[in-house]
């Protein structure tokens, strides 16, 4: 039963020491929008399939804006917007992220992402108007500016960074190895960029935009190890350490590990009791913790690395690290002399 | 019992903390991958950044010139919706959509903290004691046509919150553009 008992304790202090935040909880909602009349209608469906709208397109077209909305704070989100009208072609933009998550596309500010922009309708006739033979691609980005969520920001204000003519029906993709988004310090960039596809005027109907998707950029994350020095003396217990974390990634898991020996990255080591931080949430998340009584991790004299680690979808990164020496044993030194 | 299988209990016993550690270890890191590195930094991102404008991917298509088409965004659906919430449950319909809140319900138009969110056919279907809907036209809800009389004619005595439907999804409902003709009783014009 002993056996059994110590053998629960890792376990039982591994939990108690993990720390999360609440999954949130988004709902879909489908608006039509008349664009001539303005009514709207709010379309229910459900989470996957397809439906024909049985209100029937405005004659100056339609738009099709689907959100989702988190409850708690009561905060909604434009996912992607449609416009359909007579003789207007079709463009749907799909963006694509090592991140898995969803409903709202996100990414990091070092992390690459792709975006696949799909036409069809566009016509090639000489007779034909040259607001049915192309559409423009244009790429917004937007700063939430520092420690910004981007809740309730004047996406008016967006920079037009790009914009180009796509004249000819089917899918194109455009890869980008990192974000474009505004901000001096290029690790710590948070924002947003957009891809919107707009039709051209013609003397029948104004410019539309007729697709648009967009994925958030959340910054790098940093953080440190404070209470020991590099190249310090442990003789007796270890010193309380404190570790600050900044801009977690809203999916992530954080530890702090050590190991025998000098630094060496990709070594696995004992993760340090209480160190373990889960964020699952839809920002970034800014925490300090402190460890004491973590002794035990440390089973052995000589030098030891101590490293902040954070686990992405995009993979493991090392925040912070630093090596010191434990020498525990006393060493006494006497004679033993008699009188012979 | 034999030897054997005294001795693959014995191992069980031994490697089962170890096996225990290793799931929660995957758990914590379910998309880790072997590899691991330093944290990027401002100077190597600025360098790729530098290098990403050079190839933007964009550039192989043709130059499309203009003001920028994108005039004002869409807004906020929160600005463009009302909410009904009552038992712990709320949704939005447009706005305009409701065409009756009795003063008892008042309350209900108001989001309360901790309510979970649902559509309105899932909202509907477990608060239809206190929701009445009207189903209307499209001429209706453009204003071009008034409500039916005798629709109007109930929300006098109605108790329930009254919203408006267009094949069973909620729908805005706009002021009709014809003016209704004048309620004052008109008077006898003196034959002349």
């Amino acid at each position: 039963m002993r056996l059994l008992a110590l053998r629960l304790v890792p376990l039982v202090l591994a939990a108690c020491s993990l720390a999360s935040a609440q999954t949130p909880v988004y709902t879909n909602f489908i608006r039509q929008f008349q664009t001539s009349s303005g009514v709207q209608w709010d379309a229910s469906v459900a989470a996957t399939g397809s439906q024909l709208s049985p209100l029937p397109i405005d004659s100056a077209g339609s738009r099709f804006e689907l959100w989702t909305v988190q409850a708690t704070p009561l905060t909604s989100y434009l996912l992607t917007s449609c416009f359909v009208g007579t003789y207007v072609p079709v463009a749907i933009v799909t963006l694509h992220s090592e991140d898995p998550y969803g409903p709202i596309l996100r990414t990091r500010a070092d992390r690459p992402f792709s975006v696949n922009i799909a036409v069809s309708g566009l016509l090639g006739g000489l007779t034909d108007p040259v607001s049915a033979k192309s559409v423009n691609l244009l790429r917004y980005v937007q700063s939430y500016g520092l420690g910004g969520t981007g809740v309730n920001i004047d996406r008016s204000q967006a920079t037009l960074l790009t914009q180009a003519s796509i004249t000819q029906n089917g899918t194109q993709t455009f890869s980008y190895a990192v974000t474009s988004v505004p901000g001096a310090n290029r690790a710590k960039v948070s924002g947003e960029e957009r891809f919107s596809v707009f039709t051209l005027a013609d003397y029948q109907a104004p410019v539309s935009q007729i697709a648009s998707s967009y994925i958030q950029v959340w910054p790098v994350a940093d953080g440190s190890l404070a209470g020991l020095t590099q190249g310090q003396l442990i003789r007796f217990s270890l010193p309380q350490v404190t570790v600050t974390l900044n801009d977690l990634y809203p999916s992530s898991t954080t530890y702090v590990q050590a190991y025998p020996g000098n630094p060496q990255l990709g070594t696995l080591g004992k993760t340090v009791p209480g160190s373990v931080l889960i964020v699952n949430d839809s920002v970034p998340q800014s925490r300090v913790l402190t460890l004491k009584d973590y002794d035990s991790v440390f089973d052995s004299e000589g030098t030891w690395t101590m490293e902040l680690l954070t686990v992405t979808p995009f993979g493991t990164d090392r925040l912070a690290y630093l090596s010191f020496d434990v020498e525990r044993a006393i060493n006494v030194n006497g004679t033993v002399t008699t009188i012979e | 019992m034999n030897v054997h299988a005294i001795e693959s209990i014995r191992r069980v016993w031994i490697a089962w903390p170890l096996a225990a550690l290793s799931t929660l270890h995957t758990a914590l890191c379910p998309a880790a991958p072997p590899a691991m590195r330093d944290a990027a930094t401002h100077e190597q991102l600025a360098l790729q950044l530098r290098q990403a404008q050079q190839e933007d991917p964009m550039n192989r298509l043709p130059t499309a010139q203009g003001k920028d088409p994108a005039g004002k965004p869409p807004a906020d659906l929160l600005s463009q919706s009302d909410i009904l919430c009552f038992g712990g449950m709320a949704t939005l319909v447009p706005k305009h959509a409701i065409l009756l809140i009795p003063k008892a319900m008042a309350e209900r138009t108001r989001f309360a903290a901790g309510c979970s969110l649902m559509g309105w056919a899932e909202f509907y279907a477990q608060n239809r004691g206190w929701i009445t809907t009207v189903e209307v036209t499209r001429e209706q809800a453009e204003g071009h046509e008034p409500l039916a009389a005798d629709v109007t004619k109930r929300f006098a005595e109605a108790a329930n919150l009254v919203v408006a439907t267009y094949q069973g999804g909620p729908i805005s409902v706009l002021p009709p553009k014809t003016p209704p003709p004048a309620s004052a009783p008109q008077t006898e014009k003196n034959p002349p």
